[in-house]
């Protein structure tokens, strides 16, 4: 046998791999500071025209970017049933995490920011205009006179609809502790010493010190930051740690107090606890923190009219209900609410009222030197 | 360079011989792949870091080039001072507890282990498998006030039950679980190598195990141990699941604090700096340790 004769192939040396490798790696670099083409970059957004709404059709499978398992998994199924499309599922774990991947121009048809991401992402052109009059459930949400038809987060609600509500409050293990008062304080309890928890998150920390102080729940102002700096490092020695995993660290006995948010409670109490008459919470007299999320369709979407629909179909108060009874967060769909009603009865204090989204304990989109400043602080308790 | 120009002036002598040049060919073609990885994932990436630890944050929160040394100022801080030590020191515990873990298991699986070697390496190594961070969530159900080992602790009626998490000890314990199996390793690889006719030999001089193992066993294995040292202590300084999810309100590490500022803190500036300045300390502890090392081994 004759060997075949191989290809010419010219051997690489070691120098052309290294100049061919830094070249590759240079124009990396270089791509990295090119407007649009990346999240590291120079150029500022400016007000953009909003890009027009879609109509509600299916022109494709649903590419869902959402918390991981916040929603009832009956309804998505329910919904790729009826409408014959697939979800694909992907999962952010924080709203920082989300506007990076949408920043970096990952393609998704539907996305559910809290509400001062829902600002950030309308400001810069990134969300399209969602048209009430393509949704045949528009009046659940947008009905006369609702809250949701100019919420402060999105002026005359051009490119959101309202998600779920929530408030940030206290939860506290009935048998272990019994001199609650209504207040903030009860975070620095001296017969919880050693087991209270305060939620790890900057602005929720940062605002219940605030909310103590009768400071503004946004406040950047270094003398107003350098109080709830020392109020929170005083609160350090009651602490036994800084954790968002309220559910958990409240079922597994290591918390009695837990600043903690409403609907994560509500399921504690109401889907979890053998003994739901061991738990309580409050939204403290100083004032609460009220947020909301929104669903959303990027701009870049490739599927937005089957995200219309989608948004329709959640929109359907028996499937709000059933997405209530999974999350235990109030959506706030009118023929839904009497449902949540019930739900929250034993515990008020979990029900999101209109009248509590109207008053100004809202996360508001801050300036990158307000947020550095609120971080600063942030950092400086955490690592003290 | 001086290397790369010794290699050119040796490959065309080399190339006379058909099969090894196909050979340096073959072999040339391979690094091909992982020096492009390298370079476009790891340098080039090293390189962003770097240079965005002169940057700044747009007004819009986007970080951005510049060529500001803000960011450096900004790290003189006693607050990260003492975070670093403390990271240090946990870090130290960590390495230390590892080895005195890794030495009975490797020493017990190497010289003991006899046809069962490999599965019992295995049924270390398998464990690690699953993700550092569901290990740690194990570990929290496990600990956690009314966990498997509170109550059963109860039960015995030994005491009411230990606070365990959210304490340093917790962290530490952490870290040792996520990280004893880099140290095992490699005290295994270099007592499966070491002779144990040494170790014979050194219960003859030196009568008694103990004796034995600190003038034999151990400086015969130095080498694995040093390895181990600097694959346990490097990711466990940089670490922040741990402290996350185990630790207490004062168990915050540099890890925690660099990834603070990539998430709500929106200053990708500043958590660069941070990193350049942990690597710059880190490589200035390692020349440190790498040139001891050195020297004893020579001594050895």
């Amino acid at each position: 046998m004759t060997p075949r004769p191989g290809p010419e192939l010219p051997r690489p040396t070691r120098r052309g791999l290294l100049a061919g490798g830094l070249a590759l790696g240079a124009s990396l670099g270089a791509s990295m500071t090119l407007p649009g083409c990346a999240y590291i970059r120079d150029d500022v957004p400016t007000d953009a025209p909003l890009p027009p709404s879609a109509k509600a059709e299916v022109d494709g499978d649903l590419v869902y970017f959402n918390w991981a398992d916040y929603l009832a998994p009956s309804v998505l199924k329910g919904f790729q049933r009826e409408y014959g499309v697939k979800i694909i599922e992907s999962n952010f774990d924080s709203m920082e995490g989300m506007y990076a991947k949408l920043a970096a121009g990952n393609q998704y048809d539907i996305v559910f920011p809290i509400a001062k991401w829902v600002v950030k992402l309308r400001q810069e052109g990134k969300l399209r205009s969602i048209d009430p009059a393509e949704l045949r459930n528009a009046d659940q949400v947008f009905y006369s006179g609702s809250y949701f038809n100019d919420p402060w987060y999105d002026a005359g609600s051009k490119v959101s609809v309202p998600f779920t509500v929530y408030k940030t409050g206290v939860g506290w293990r009935t048998d272990k502790v019994s001199t609650m008062t209504d207040s903030w304080k009860d975070l620095w309890n001296d017969e919880a010493r050693g087991r209270i928890f305060t939620l790890d998150d900057q602005d929720e920390a940062l605002a219940m010190a605030a909310l103590i102080l009768g400071y503004d729940v946004n406040t950047a102002k270094q003398s107003e930051l350098d109080d709830i700096k020392d109020l929170l490092i005083s609160q350090k020695e009651y602490l036994r740690a800084y954790s968002s995993d309220d559910i958990n660290n409240m079922t597994s006995g290591d918390a009695w107090i837990h600043h903690m948010w409403s609907g994560d409670f509500l399921y504690l109490r109401q889907g979890l606890a053998d003994d739901p008459t061991q738990f309580d919470f409050q939204a403290p007299s100083e004032g609460v923190p009220i947020n909301s999320d929104a669903y959303a369709i990027p701009t870049n979407a490739r599927h937005p009219g089957t995200a219309m629909l989608f948004i329709d179909y959640l929109l359907r108060p028996e499937n709000a209900v059933k997405n209530m009874n999974y999350l235990y967060y109030p959506f706030p769909v009118k023929d839904a609410l009497p449902a949540f009603a019930e739900l929250a009865k034993d515990v008020p204090a979990c029900n999101v009222e209109i009248s509590d989204l109207e008053n100004e304990n809202v996360f508001r989109l801050l300036g990158t030197d307000e947020v550095q400043r609120r971080s600063a602080v942030w950092t400086e308790v955490k690592a003290s | 360079m001086a290397v790369q120009e010794v290699s050119q002036e040796v490959t065309p002598e080399r190339g006379r011989r058909p099969r090894s040049a196909q050979r340096t060919s073959l072999w040339g073609w391979l690094l091909a792949l992982p020096t492009a990885w390298m370079v476009a994932f790891f340098v080039s990436s090293m390189a962003i870091i770097v240079l965005l630890s002169f940057g700044r944050t747009t007004n819009d929160g986007y970080p951005a080039f510049a060529t500001s040394t803000a960011n450096y100022r900004a790290i003189w801080n006693e607050v990260y001072l003492e975070l670093f030590l403390r990271s240090l020191t946990y870090a130290v515990a960590t390495v230390v507890i590892s080895a005195l873990i890794a030495y009975p298991v490797a020493y017990t699986i190497a010289l003991h282990g006899g046809r069962y070697k490999n599965a019992l390496i295995a049924a270390i190594v398998v464990p690690f498998f699953a993700s550092y961070l569901v290990r740690m969530y194990a570990w929290k159900a496990l600990l956690s006030d009314d966990g498997l080992v509170n109550s059963g602790l109860r039960r015995s009626g030994l005491t009411d039950g230990i606070t365990f998490l959210n304490t340093p000890y917790a962290v530490i314990g952490g870290l040792v679980y996520g990280f004893v199996v880099f140290m095992i390793l490699p005290v295994y690889a270099s007592l499966e190598r070491l002779d144990t006719s040494l170790i014979e030999a050194g219960k003859d001089l030196y009568h008694g195990p103990v004796r034995t193992f600190f003038s034999v066993t151990l400086p015969a294995t130095r080498a694995g141990l040093y390895g181990g040292v600097l694959l346990v202590f490097l990711p466990a300084l940089g670490d922040f699941v741990s402290a996350q999810l185990l630790g207490g309100a004062n168990t915050f590490m540099m890890g925690n604090l660099v990834q603070q500022q990539f998430a709500e803190g929106q200053n990708w500036p500043l958590g660069s700096a941070l990193t350049v300045g942990m690597m710059a300390a880190l490589t200035a502890l390692m020349v440190v340790y790498l040139r001891a090392t050195s020297t004893r081994r020579r001594e050895a």
